[in-house]
């Protein structure tokens, strides 16, 4: 375990928080589209995090250090938001058009916690930096 | 007096170091899976160490007679156990980081970190002054 393997955490804890902002964007962003590639309306985008231990044969310690890691990106298994809007082009035989099931509230509060977290990960950076800078700096004057 | 330069206490220092960049390895640990399912908060707790320490300089200590076998209870803390932190009963994902405690342990272990190598710098002060016939 080194200053670089604790840098190393930190920066994959930065990366997923960057993959979910991507989603929390590719989210709101869709939040009312109803036509995609697979057909039918856009589905939520939701990382998939995962604990990666980092050294499988350190130290007790050592295997209690974990990365973070986004194991894949999943569509939320919601059931669209069902609208009545009969003049919309893609408004089925009753009427009902299929929007996402999005809800762009939920995405707001999700958009700060990854921003809270990215912070608090951007912060121990700076402080791994200056435990480094003091441990050089025993014994010089 | 005779054994100044190499008593336990640099040594003790250096092991004190070792532990607070150890804990700031989990704190780094915690927050970069502030997010993963079913994560438990990961701590040293020093304020047990340093009970078991206390406690050990007044007992007697299990002899290893093999270095493989179970040091016992007053064993060495410098490879201690970590301890993980249950999640509450309403963190849905049952993820037991939180945040704002992460950073308050941050910011309390990074002063400990500066106190002790303060404190081995200025020991490394009065050696140098005693070794340089205290013209400096």
């Amino acid at each position: 375990m080194s200053i670089l393997d604790t840098l190393e955490i930190t920066a994959s804890g930065l990366t997923a928080q960057r993959l979910r902002l991507q989603t929390v964007a590719s989210n709101m962003a869709n939040a009312r589209t109803t036509r995609t590639d697979e057909g039918g309306p856009y589905k939520r985008q939701m990382p998939v995090m995962e604990a990666v231990n980092n050294d499988q044969f350190g130290s007790a310690l050592d295997q209690q250090l974990a990365k973070v890691e986004v194991v894949r990106i999943e569509e939320s298994t919601e059931p669209p938001v069902m609208v009545h809007d009969p003049g919309h082009p893609d408004a089925n035989e009753e009427g009902y058009v299929a929007y996402p099931n999005v809800n762009v509230l939920e995405e707001m509060v999700d958009l700060m916690t990854t921003s809270r977290t990215f912070e608090a990960n951007a912060n121990v950076i700076e402080v791994t930096e200056l435990m480094a800078t003091q441990a050089l700096e025993i014994g010089g004057r | 007096m005779s054994n100044f330069m190499f008593d336990g206490l640099h040594h003790g220092l250096g092991k004190v170091l070792d532990l607070r960049m150890s804990q700031h390895s989990l704190t780094a640990t915690n927050l970069a899976n502030a997010d993963t399912p079913g994560f438990k908060a990961k701590v040293i707790p020093f304020d047990r160490i340093l009970a078991e320490v206390v406690d050990r300089s007044q007992t007697l200590t299990m002899r290893q007679t093999r270095e493989g076998h179970l040091p016992g209870l007053n064993a060495d803390p410098s490879d201690p156990q970590v301890d993980e932190i249950e999640a509450p009963p309403w963190a849905a994902d049952g993820n037991s980081v939180v945040a704002e405690r992460e950073a308050v342990r941050l910011k309390e272990n990074s002063t400990m970190f500066t106190g002790v190598s303060r404190g081995l710098s200025r020991r490394l002060a009065m050696m140098r002054f005693a070794a340089s016939d205290g013209t400096r």
